[in-house]
Formats: C-alpha cells, sequence, structure tokens
C-alpha cells in the first residue's frame, strides 16, 4: 500500500501527456531537468497517437508518436503518472509551485502487468469503447489501444461488475481490487500548461442529425476508421455495414458559428478533412467525395499544395452552408444546402455517408487548478498568452507556461514549436530560480 | 513505356545519404513510380564511390549503374562536382577496356526535391539498358 | 562476422504490409545463415516492439540487428538507439528501407515490390554480417553561437541564448536591426506596434554583455563543421563613428545633396545617401550608403562624426553552431501583373508605410483616397507561376489593415478581391470586424482572377464573383493594394555559404516537420522565423526558441560526439603518392613517416567522413568506417543474388 501524501519534488510540472506536453518534457529532461508529466488518461500520446496519417506530408501517426512516446517512457529524467491530475496548484513566495496530485487507482498492477489481454478476453461486461470513438465495444477489463503507453490493463470501475473473472484469468496476478486513490504534495519550480482540446459536441446542431441518424459521424471516427490500428479492417458505415460510395464532409461543425458559441476558426479541420478525403480514395477507389466547405484554410508549410493535390485526385469541393440533413430509408442522407459557387440557390444532394469535421474547443476547468494566483484566459476559454509576440509560452502568472492546442487551435507541427518555445521559458525560469536561491 | 517486367534490367544507384537519397524517398512519398528493379546504396557523399564498387556491380550482374550525385548541393563542398566527374570518368575508362559499355554508368546531379527528375533518370535508363539487351 | 543476426519486418500499420508481404520477406531471411531470428511486426517502433529487440539482444545474444522498415531519416535514430541501450553497439546495427524506396514507390507491382524489399534486406543482412563496432569521436565545441539576421526572430533567439549563458554573434546584414517588423506599425491583435517590439528586444540584447551584435555585416564563407564553425564575415563601414554627436548628424542628412529610392518605404519616398530608416532606428546612428554615396564631402563640413577613413573588415569567427533567422521578400509583382505599373497600384507593405505617413487624410498621387481595392494572393497561390503555396500571414494583415484605415480614416470604403479568407484560428475574429465595419468581400475563380485596367483615368478592377450569382462586376479604385505574398529572401549568399537545402517551396527546409522541425541537414545550423515558410511573428517566434533549444543542446556541454565514420589508412599498402592530401576538402590528411615510410595519415578529429579521398587512391589503401570495401561489396552481391 502506498503511503499516501507523499511529498514529491521535480523541476517542471507538466500537464497533459499529448504531442506539446510530451515534446516540453523530452526537451527538459534532456538539459537535465526532472520532469513530471500528470495525464488524465490512461495513455499518454493525446489525440495525436490516435491519428490515421497526418497532414500535409501523409507520415503515418502512429510511427511519429510511439517513438517519442517510448522516448518519454524510457527517460531517466522523465516520470510519468497516467489517470493522474493536479490540482490546487499554489505558486510561493520564492517563485516555485506546490500542488496536489492525485492519481486515480488502475486496479492493475502496473509492474507486473504483461498486457497480455487475457483479463480482456475473460471480462463479461462490454461497454462502448472511448478511444474508438464508440464505433466498437470494448470489456471493463482492457487494453486501452495497442499502441498505448503504458502498454497494460485498466478496470474501468464504473462498469465492471466485480465478477472476478480477470482475477482468476491473469496469469501474474496483477489484479488488485483493494487499490485506492493515491495523492501526492508535489513541490515544482515551473508549470507547463499542455491540456489540448476536446472535441465540439456536435449533438448541439440537431440539424445535422448526429446521434440520431447512424450514418452521421464525426471526423474523429472516421479517423480512427482510416488508422492502422483501426476497428475494422476497412471503411463502413454504420447502419448496415456496407462500404460507402459518396461521402460528404461537412466543414466548420461547431466552428465560424456564433450560434453554438465558437466564433473562432479550428485552424486544423480543413486540412484534416482534405487528408482523410485523400486517404478514402485510396482505400475506396470507387468512392465520390465531396467537402461542403466556407473557406478552405490550407495556409500552412505546404498545405495549398495539398490541396490542390486532393483536387486533382478528384475530391470534389463545393462552397456551401448545410443547413439541414434528413435521413431516408435506406439510411442515406440528403443534404439541403446553399451553393454559394452556383449563385446561392438552395439544392440538395444525396449522399450514403456524411462526416462532421468538428471542431476543436478548449478543455474546462484549467484556471481552476491554480489556487492563489489568477490563470488569465482568453475571450473564447484557451489559456491566454500575456505576451504573445515576444514569448507566446508565457501565462499571467510567472512561472506558469502554456504549449500546444491548450493556448489556441493548431496543428502538430505548430504545437511542437510552442512546446519547444515553452520549455526554453520554463528551463530559463528555473535557472533564474536557481541562481536566486544560491544568491540568497 | 512498356518495359516487359521479367526482363527489366537490374540498376544500382548509389545515392547520398543528405541530398539525392531524400529526393529518392520524396518519389517514394508521392507515389512517383519507377521500375521496380532500381536498388540503392547510401553513400555520404557522391565522390567517395570508389571505382571498383562499380565494375564489381557490373561483374556481379547488374545491368546499369546510376549515381545520384550531389552537385553543387554536396554539403562537404563544391569540389565534389568535378570529383564525382573524375570519377565516373576513371571509371568508363576502366569500363572500356573489359568491354563494357561506358554508357551503362550514369550521373545526374539529384538535388534534395529533385524526385521526378530522379524518376525520370530511371525510366531513360531502363529503356536505354533495354534497347540494349 | 556476425552470426547471430536479428531482422525484423516492419508492416508499418499497413504502410508496407499493403503492397509487400512481410511475412515472405521474413521467411526467406530466416533461411539466410547467420540469421537467429527473423519476425513482422505491426510497428517495429511501437515500444513494445522496442522492448522485443532490446530483450533478444540480452537474452538471445543477438550480435546484429536489421530493422526494414520506413525511411532511415525518420527512424535509424530510434533503432540504432534501442541497440545501444541493449548493450550492442550501434553500428552493428542497419537499417532497411523498404517504405519510401519499396512499397510506396513501387504500388503499382505488389509481386515487384515484394521481390525487391527481399533484396534490400538480404543486402543489409549482408552488410551487417560485415559490420564493425565503432566508438564515437569526442571533439570540443566552441561554446558560442552565431545567429545570422536580426529580425524579430533573430534578436529573440539570441536573447534566449545569451540568457542561457551562451556567447552570440549576432549578425544582422542591414545597418539597422528589426527586419521586417521594423517597417509595420500597428500590429495584428495586439496594441503594441512593430517599433515597440523591436525596441524592447533590442534593449535587452544590448544588455545582455553576452551578445555581440555586427551590423552591414555578412557571412561570406564558412568552413568547419558542427562544434567548430568557422565564419569569415564581411562589415561595411557604416563612415560614421561610434560616439556620435546627434544634431550635427541631424545636419547631415539635411545637407548631403544625394537624393535615392528609399528601399526601407518601398520606394514610395526618397532618402539621402547619408540616412536613418525613421528616426527612433536601432542602432541610433545613421548610415553611409556608400554606393550611392558621391563623397562630394557636404556631411563632413557640418558634422564632425563623419570617418570616410574607415575600411572594409573581415573577421574570422569561430562559433559551434549556426542559427539561420534571415527571413523573407515580400513579392515583387511582375510588370503588368494586376496592374502593376499603373501609378494608383501598390504593394500591401507599400501601403502600410503609406498610412504611416499619412495623417488626418489619406492621399496617395496628390489624389484623396476612398475607395481601396485589395487584390488577395499576388504572388502566392500561383495558377501559372512557380509559388504555389499560400503566404499564410496576408489575409489577416489586410483585413487588419482595412481596419486600421478604416478606423484611422473615417470615410473610406474597402473591397477585398479574395480568393477565400484563409484568417486561421483566432484570427477569424479579424475578418468578423472587417465584414461588420461594412468592407465588401468578393471572391474570383481560381482559375480566373480579377483583372485591373484603366478606363479614362480610372482604374476599374473586374471580378467575375462567385459570390454574387457569377455576375461580372466592376469596381472603381482610388487605389489598388496588392497583396503581396512573401517570398524567400533574393539573395542566395547565404544558402550557398552554409549549404541549407530548399523545400519545393524554395523556402529553408527541415529535416522533418514534426521530428526535426528546425534541423537542417547539415548538421549544427539550425533555422527559425519565416526563411523556414511564411509564419506570423508568434510562429516566428514559437521557431525561433526552438531553435535557440537545439542550438544550445550542440554546444553546451563543450563537447561533442561525433560519429566514428572517418577514413582510416591501410599502412601496409600506402604508398605516399598524395592524392588523398589533394582529395581531402577539410586537410584532415597529412604525410607521416613510419618505420621509415611515408605514409597518409587522417586526423580523426578534422575527418568528417565525406570519403572524397577514397577513389582517388590508385592502391585502395582508404576505407570509410561504415562504408568498408568489405560492407559496400557484399551488399552489391545480395542486390543481385
Ligand atoms: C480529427 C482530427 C484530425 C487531425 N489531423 C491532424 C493532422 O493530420 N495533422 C496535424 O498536424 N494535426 C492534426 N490534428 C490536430 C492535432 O490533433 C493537434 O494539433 C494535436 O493533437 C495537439 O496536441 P496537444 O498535445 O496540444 O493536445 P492533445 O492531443 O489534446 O493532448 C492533451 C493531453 O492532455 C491531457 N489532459 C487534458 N486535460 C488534462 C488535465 N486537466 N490533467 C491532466 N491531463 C490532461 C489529455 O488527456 C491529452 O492526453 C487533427 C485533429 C483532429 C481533431
Ligand atoms: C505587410 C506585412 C504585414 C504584417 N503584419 C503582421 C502582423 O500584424 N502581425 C504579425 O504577427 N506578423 C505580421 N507580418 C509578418 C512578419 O513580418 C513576420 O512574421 C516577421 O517579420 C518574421 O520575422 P523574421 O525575423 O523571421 O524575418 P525578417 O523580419 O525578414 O528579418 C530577417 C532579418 O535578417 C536579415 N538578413 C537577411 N539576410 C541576411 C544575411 N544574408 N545576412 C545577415 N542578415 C540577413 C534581414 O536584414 C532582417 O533584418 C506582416 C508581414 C508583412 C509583409
Ligand atoms: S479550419 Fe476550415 S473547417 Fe475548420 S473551422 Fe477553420 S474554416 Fe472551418
Ligand atoms: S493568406 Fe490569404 S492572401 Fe495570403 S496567400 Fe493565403 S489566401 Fe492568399
Amino acid at each position: 500500500m502506498p503511503e499516501n501524501n507523499k511529498t514529491i519534488e521535480y523541476d517542471a510540472l507538466i500537464i497533459g501527456g499529448g504531442i506539446a506536453g510530451g515534446e516540453a518534457a523530452l526537451n527538459l529532461a534532456n538539459v537535465g531537468y526532472k520532469v513530471l508529466i500528470v495525464e488524465k488518461d490512461l495513455s499518454i500520446g493525446g489525440k495525436m497517437i490516435l491519428l490515421s496519417k497526418v497532414f500535409p506530408t501523409l507520415d503515418c501517426s502512429a510511427c511519429i508518436t510511439t517513438p517519442k512516446v517510448s522516448e518519454i517512457m524510457r527517460h531517466p529524467n522523465i516520470t510519468v503518472f497516467t489517470s493522474t491530475q493536479a490540482s490546487n496548484i499554489i505558486k510561493k513566495d520564492d517563485g516555485t509551485f506546490e500542488a496536489t496530485i492525485t492519481k486515480q487507482p488502475r486496479y492493475v498492477i502496473a509492474e507486473d502487468c504483461t498486457g497480455c489481454q487475457l483479463c480482456e478476453q475473460a471480462c463479461p461486461v462490454s461497454v462502448d469503447d472511448q478511444f474508438q470513438y464508440n464505433l466498437v465495444g470494448r470489456k471493463a477489463a482492457y487494453i486501452p489501444f495497442s499502441i498505448a503507453s503504458p502498454r497494460i490493463a485498466a478496470i474501468d470501475i464504473a462498469n465492471c461488475t466485480l465478477c472476478g473473472a480477470c482475477e482468476r484469468a491473469c496469469p501474474t496476478k496483477c489484479i488488485d481490487f483493494t487499490q485506492t486513490v493515491e495523492t501526492y504534495s508535489l513541490k515544482a519550480k515551473t508549470v507547463i500548461i499542455a491540456t489540448g482540446f476536446q472535441l465540439f459536441d456536435p449533438t448541439l446542431i440537431p440539424r445535422y442529425g448526429y446521434g440520431k441518424f447512424k450514418n452521421v459521424i464525426t471526423a474523429m471516427q472516421m479517423e480512427r476508421q482510416l488508422a492502422p490500428t483501426r476497428p475494422f479492417n476497412t471503411i463502413l458505415r454504420p447502419s448496415d455495414g456496407k462500404m460507402p460510395d459518396n461521402i460528404a464532409y461537412i466543414l466548420c461543425t461547431g466552428s465560424r458559428d456564433k450560434t453554438v458559441g465558437n466564433p473562432i476558426c479550428s485552424q486544423v479541420c480543413c486540412m484534416y478533412s482534405t487528408k482523410q478525403a485523400q486517404l478514402l480514395m485510396g482505400a475506396l477507389p470507387m468512392a465520390d467525395i465531396t467537402l461542403y466547405y466556407l473557406n478552405i484554410r490550407a495556409f500552412g508549410k505546404g498545405f495549398n499544395e495539398f490541396y490542390a493535390q486532393a483536387q486533382a485526385m478528384g475530391v470534389q469541393f463545393t462552397k456551401g452552408k448545410v443547413a439541414k440533413i434528413t435521413e431516408k430509408e435506406n439510411g442515406n442522407l440528403l443534404l439541403r444546402y446553399e451553393d454559394i459557387n452556383g449563385g446561392g440557390v438552395v439544392k440538395e444532394t444525396e449522399h450514403d455517408m456524411v462526416v462532421l469535421s468538428v471542431g476543436i474547443l478548449p478543455n474546462q476547468g484549467i484556471a481552476e487548478l491554480f489556487s492563489n494566483d489568477e490563470l488569465v484566459l482568453d475571450p473564447y476559454n484557451y489559456i491566454g498568452q500575456s505576451d504573445f509576440l515576444a514569448s507566446p509560452a508565457q501565462t499571467s502568472i510567472k512561472g506558469v507556461f502554456v504549449a500546444g492546442v491548450a493556448s489556441g487551435p493548431m496543428d502538430i507541427p505548430d504545437s511542437i514549436l510552442s512546446a519547444g518555445s515553452a520549455s526554453s521559458d520554463a528551463a530559463n525560469y528555473i535557472r533564474h530560480l536557481n541562481k536566486k536561491t544560491v544568491s540568497v | 513505356m512498356t518495359v516487359v517486367n521479367q526482363n527489366l534490367p537490374k540498376i544500382l544507384v548509389f545515392s547520398t545519404e543528405k541530398i539525392s537519397d531524400p529526393a529518392i524517398d520524396m518519389a517514394g512519398l508521392l507515389k512517383l513510380h519507377y521500375p521496380p528493379k532500381v536498388y540503392t546504396i547510401v553513400v555520404p557523399c557522391s565522390s567517395a564511390i570508389k571505382p571498383k564498387w562499380i565494375l564489381k556491380a557490373f561483374e556481379d550482374g547488374f545491368d546499369g549503374v546510376f549515381i545520384a550525385a550531389d552537385g553543387t548541393d554536396c554539403p562537404y563542398g563544391e569540389s565534389c562536382v568535378e570529383k564525382t566527374s573524375a570519377l565516373v570518368q576513371n571509371t568508363q575508362d576502366k569500363m572500356k577496356t573489359k568491354g563494357i559499355e561506358p554508357a551503362k554508368l550514369r550521373m545526374a546531379a539529384i538535388c534534395s526535391v529533385c524526385s521526378e527528375a530522379f524518376v525520370k533518370q530511371m525510366k531513360t535508363f531502363t529503356e536505354y539498358l533495354v534497347n540494349q539487351q | 562476422m556476425k552470426h547471430k543476426i536479428g531482422v525484423y519486418i516492419c508492416h508499418c500499420g499497413g504502410n508496407i504490409s499493403d503492397y509487400v508481404d512481410v511475412k515472405r520477406v521474413a521467411e526467406e531471411m530466416a533461411k539466410i545463415e547467420g540469421v537467429e531470428i527473423s519476425v513482422d511486426t505491426i510497428f517495429a517502433c511501437a515500444d513494445s516492439s522496442q522492448k522485443q529487440i532490446a530483450n533478444d539482444i540480452k537474452e538471445k545474444g543477438i550480435d546484429g540487428i536489421v530493422v526494414a522498415s520506413c525511411s532511415p531519416k525518420l527512424h535509424y535514430p530510434t533503432f540504432s538507439s534501442v541497440a545501444e541501450h541493449a548493450g550492442l553497439n550501434k553500428y552493428n546495427y542497419v537499417h532497411a528501407n523498404i517504405r519510401e524506396q519499396c512499397s510506396w514507390a513501387h504500388s503499382d507491382n505488389k509481386p515487384k515490390a515484394t521481390e525487391k524489399a527481399i533484396q534490400i534486406v538480404k543486402a543489409a543482412i549482408a552488410r551487417v554480417k560485415e559490420s564493425e563496432a565503432l566508438e564515437t569521436i569526442e571533439v570540443d565545441s566552441q561554446k558560442i553561437i552565431a545567429v545570422i539576421g536580426a529580425g524579430v526572430a533573430g534578436m529573440r533567439a539570441a536573447d534566449e541564448l545569451a540568457d542561457l549563458g551562451i556567447k552570440v554573434y549576432l549578425i544582422e546584414r542591414e545597418f539597422f536591426v528589426g527586419g521586417r517588423i521594423a517597417q509595420l506599425d500597428y500590429l495584428c491583435s495586439t496594441t503594441e506596434t512593430g517599433k515597440e517590439l523591436v525596441t524592447r528586444l533590442y534593449e535587452k540584447i544590448m544588455d545582455n554583455p553576452n551578445i555581440t551584435l555586427f551590423t552591414g555585416a555578412e557571412v561570406i564563407e564558412k568552413k568547419g563543421s558542427i562544434g567548430n564553425f568557422n565564419l569569415k564575415v564581411k562589415i561595411t563601414p557604416r563612415y560614421i563613428k561610434n560616439k556620435c554627436k546627434k544634431d550635427e548628424l541631424l545636419k547631415a542628412i539635411e545637407v548631403c545633396p544625394v537624393e535615392v529610392l528609399d528601399e526601407f518605404n518601398f520606394g514610395i519616398t526618397k532618402r539621402k545617401a547619408i540616412y536613418k530608416n525613421f528616426p527612433s532606428e536601432y542602432p541610433q546612428i545613421p548610415t553611409i550608403d556608400s554606393k550611392n554615396c558621391t563623397r562630394c564631402g557636404e556631411c563632413e563640413k557640418v558634422c564632425s562624426s563623419i570617418d570616410f577613413s574607415q575600411k572594409e573588415e573581415v573577421l574570422d569567427l569561430s562559433v559551434g553552431s549556426i542559427l539561420v533567422a534571415t527571413g523573407f521578400d515580400p513579392y515583387t509583382p511582375k510588370e503588368n501583373e494586376f496592374g502593376w505599373g499603373i501609378d494608383n497600384v501598390v504593394t500591401l507593405p507599400q501601403f502600410r508605410r503609406i498610412i504611416n505617413m499619412c495623417d488626418d487624410k489619406l492621399v496617395y498621387n496628390g489624389k484623396k483616397i476612398k475607395h481601396i481595392a485589395y487584390i488577395y494572393c499576388v504572388g502566392s497561390r500561383q495558377v501559372d507561376g512557380e509559388n504555389k503555396y499560400c503566404s499564410r500571414y496576408c489575409c489577416t494583415a489586410t483585413l487588419y489593415t482595412s481596419i486600421l484605415t478604416k478606423n484611422k480614416y473615417k470615410d473610406v470604403q474597402s473591397y477585398h478581391f479574395t480568393r477565400g479568407i484563409r484568417t486561421y484560428g483566432k484570427q477569424e475574429i479579424v475578418y468578423d470586424k472587417s465584414s461588420r465595419q461594412g468592407d465588401i468581400f468578393l471572391q474570383s475563380y481560381e482559375d480566373e482572377p480579377p483583372m485591373i485596367e484603366q478606363k479614362k483615368g480610372k482604374t476599374i478592377v473586374k471580378i467575375n464573383d462567385i459570390l454574387t450569382n457569377k455576375m461580372e462586376l466592376e469596381v472603381e479604385a482610388d487605389l489598388v493594394v496588392l497583396v503581396t505574398g512573401i517570398e524567400p529572401r533574393k539573395d542566395t549568399n547565404i544558402s550557398e555559404v552554409l549549404k541549407i537545402p530548399k523545400g519545393r517551396d524554395k523556402f529553408y527546409n527541415e529535416i522533418h516537420m514534426k521530428l526535426r522541425p528546425v534541423e537542417t541537414v547539415i548538421d549544427g545550423v539550425t533555422i527559425a522565423g519565416a526563411c523556414q515558410g511564411p509564419k506570423n511573428i508568434m510562429e516566428s517566434m514559437n521557431s525561433a526558441l526552438s531553435a535557440a533549444a537545439k542550438s544550445y543542446s550542440i554546444v553546451n556541454k563543450g563537447k561533442l560526439n561525433l560519429p566514428p565514420i572517418i577514413a582510416v589508412v591501410n599502412k601496409e599498402t600506402c604508398t605516399w603518392c598524395n592524392k588523398c592530401l589533394d582529395a581531402c576538402p577539410y586537410d584532415a590528411i597529412s604525410k607521416i613517416s613510419e618505420n621509415g615510410k611515408d605514409i597518409a595519415f587522417v586526423n580523426e578529429s578534422v575527418c568528417k567522413g565525406c570519403g572524397m579521398c577514397l577513389p582517388v587512391c590508385e592502391s585502395d589503401s582508404l576505407e570509410l568506417l561504415g562504408y568498408t570495401n568489405h560492407e559496400i561489396e557484399n551488399m552489391i552481391k545480395a542486390l543481385v543474388d
């Protein structure tokens, strides 16, 4: 039984183990600082580890993420706590920080689990798999996904019936239902917030029928279907398991839309939709793919060329605003849209599958983690950048930095550069603190 | 170009780590196809290729050798251009004495993004070698 | 000779296995003598596979490893460090590229792709058999970094490095710092002006004793390599004494009779041969433009600070790493391109200078401006031209300019001739604001750009508009602003000296956008800011700080471990003909006498492993470690077997 409220000490606390947090951790660790990553999920890697391929180079996302992730896990200067959150972060007068770290039990002895999956086979409970964005089911005793890190089992206690099947199946006897929440008091010199984003919930736009019409899915669900660690071995439409041959994308779903409270552009959905369209052309050579868009934001290095490549491959780009989707008996979908290129007339087209290019939103509740100093947010609830021209990672609290999408929408290359900037600033902050303590 | 696969000539490409090999990689990335009997050996710089390696390739059964040279982009300095041509010249002289057609050794500068140029070179070289057969 | 070899064939989650029969490749390899293990794996780079490889090395005594997967540029470092961590020398690891150079290149021919993969892996096995354990070479590294370009990116990087305790040479070609930002007044989404930002950065730099700023300075030669670069920097004199009298200098500017077009204002105004770009510019000393100065001596008469005796100097600087932040050029339209050449057609940067210079009335060429037509994507997203890329900053910068203009001069009306507005992310708010102030938006077809023509002294913009039912529309404009994009710097001097490769868009190219985004293939040279591709200030800063961190990690220990890929001499056969001496571009080879015989000697800390000496040796007495005759010849044989 671990003793509770043990005091632990690190140079840097990194909140969030996505690509931004991971990159910042590696940068700091490589110049000799001790880093603690707290990740609320069961695996590090964030959204990126779940993606298929990445624009604009079409590199396989897993191939880039997994080696980084294993470097993080192996690094002597980095400690990773999964299923863990930080709270009650206090800035002390000497410029250092204290925080409470709360680790939820996994009900599996991490050191002993070999990831053999026998518990998974034994478990009788089946629920939606959140890592496959509910496309398929998983067990209550499960390994999050095949390239998860750590790749060990966990018990989803909310759905577990305590039948004990997994305990009996486990060859190393590592299932342990007596585990409880562990807490630690952390001392750290700097904090990096890399909490990333959540996806827009498309049920907030009822006209698109997400959740009601089976063949309306989100882009993240499509991303999973296209990924190498995909749930099926091909692209299927949910209503009848047929391969779709006429797919529509609706861009700006939940972005650039004041009616849902998100006036800004999500910066990645144009490109990820263009990417998925290209991948679909490869996977389903006969399929027609249409993107309904307002403007295509192909702004970054290689993006416009990538957009042109998709057009050349035959992806249809239609400038139009989709007003409403209705479902036909055979599961096909009718899109009513204003055809802007065609003079603004209202048109209707039929597709057998619709993908909503959902926007990205900041994670909530980050400011509340800080107890005595105010972490200022921007008007859209991203972490505010107090000197965004000269030190883009600086937040309203000195010594607290932000990396990746936590500060605003951005793609992977930009997240990595922003992590570089956060770690640079954080390293400088630590050094100045260290100097001060020496001179005191 | 229509070349029957069975009789495809075997081409050995010497590419360079920093300049031409990335271009050959990019050809793959862009799925620009070229004849499948093209094999590469990567060296640091195109002016580091020994004539005896090239002769050995012909001896062992390669039909053609292509040097994907650094050209003026060479990270080790511009003298690469002149040194690579010198070694090509030297090798071709040796090929002549051995009765190997000197044109079976080709060289072209392939910059780090010259993937299309590379593919074109492979296609025309293959075509040439087929006609020689 | 290795005889317990481990071979791992990666599916790459389908990227390889969709075209190559990886199981068959693994089976074929298992038959080869000396191969102990040959298996396929879904992701060789995944943590679990890495662990398996490490376990095989430790438990099964594997003495050589081949991983057949993606390009070595991606994962050579990954697997060689797996080998190293497991206790195997990393040079007993060989990487076989069966993705970029096989499965993808031949995705049109699956059987042949499989055959080729078999040959490639066979060759890798042949090579690993001959591989030798090599130890890295430790060299001292200069704890000094050269930052080239003192725009915002360069200045911020210099500041960061100096703060980290590193000595920095900040080398700026112009006589003033700040780069493009100095030319901008108001900046989007902030109350700080470009000048204020430059001032803030400049003051920090001047405060830091670790930084030496050179202005009028250009790198003309680079020798050496990572850890120990030797740069020759040419310093053009300012012809003004360092301790100068300000009011006398103002007088000097007044009396100078030479007038030339002012590049800082993009040629819309004139300046003298002795000049400052604007009053509060840094360093706050004017300069004499020697190209245009006639040496008439008028300035000398009124100012004691002028010093024509100053001479051009060439400095030798030794540095451990080079950070390049040379920025961009605004695109210059071609004759007649979108009406370029008509007197009321200007570029966006010029227009920004015009607003800066007009106080309460917007006047250009003596004419009051009311209707402004902005033509987007000039020099970017070209259908026919070479610039296929989007310049990223300009949609936002233009909309912001239009808001600025409206705030300053209430009665202007802006028309935006766009190709689809790209105000990505939070910049969307700028788009929204400009729409709400009554700006009018029109959008052309990709292949049918708007036309600018003159009719009876009026400038007319014509467009076939997507947004209004494909109507042909005409707008009469008092001023046409061409929204010119960003281009790589025109002068190629620095790229020739440093040999930094460029991408398809002709900007400097990083090694890998996601894995090594600020490094170039020239070891020790990093890139930051807009020289790498279009970026706004925040994005430039992020890359500047990332590049600073990278360059820092190269020099901070004062020691570097370099790859042991160097040339070695066979003392038996060498007869010292001195051909290799001439071939070596690094002067790494010298003559020594051993046992009464003259032979060649390679200085291992100077040798860079290019191998240029190999082919010139008549007696074949030189070998490059890692590329020995045995290794290469075995590979050649395996490829045709
Ligand atoms: C469908 C889709 C496709 C995409 N495709 C591409 C592409 O092809 N190319 C590209 O460049 N970009 C793409 N992106 C964008 C890319 O996903 C992001 O740029 C990237 O994931 C951002 O990384 P991050 O680390 O900032 O955030 P995240 O990936 O969101 O990581 C944040 C991490 O923090 C954790 N966390 C959150 N809150 C807390 C807390 N309070 N305590 C502890 N941990 C916490 C989360 O669990 C998560 O692991 C795509 C995005 C989507 C939605
Ligand atoms: C009209 C316009 C409006 C803009 N508005 C905004 C805005 O509102 N907000 C925003 O964020 N961004 C804006 N930008 C973008 C911004 O200008 C760039 O992000 C920024 O200038 C990039 O900085 P940099 O340091 O990389 O390059 P630069 O500013 O180009 O600086 C490069 C420096 O390197 C020097 N140099 C070049 N070659 C050499 C050499 N061989 N040797 C030595 N020195 C050399 C140059 O003289 C220069 O000083 C705007 C750009 C334009 C054109
Ligand atoms: S990136 Fe494209 S789809 Fe996403 S919000 Fe912006 S404009 Fe809409
Ligand atoms: S940012 Fe806008 S104006 Fe600039 S090139 Fe891109 S689309 Fe055109």
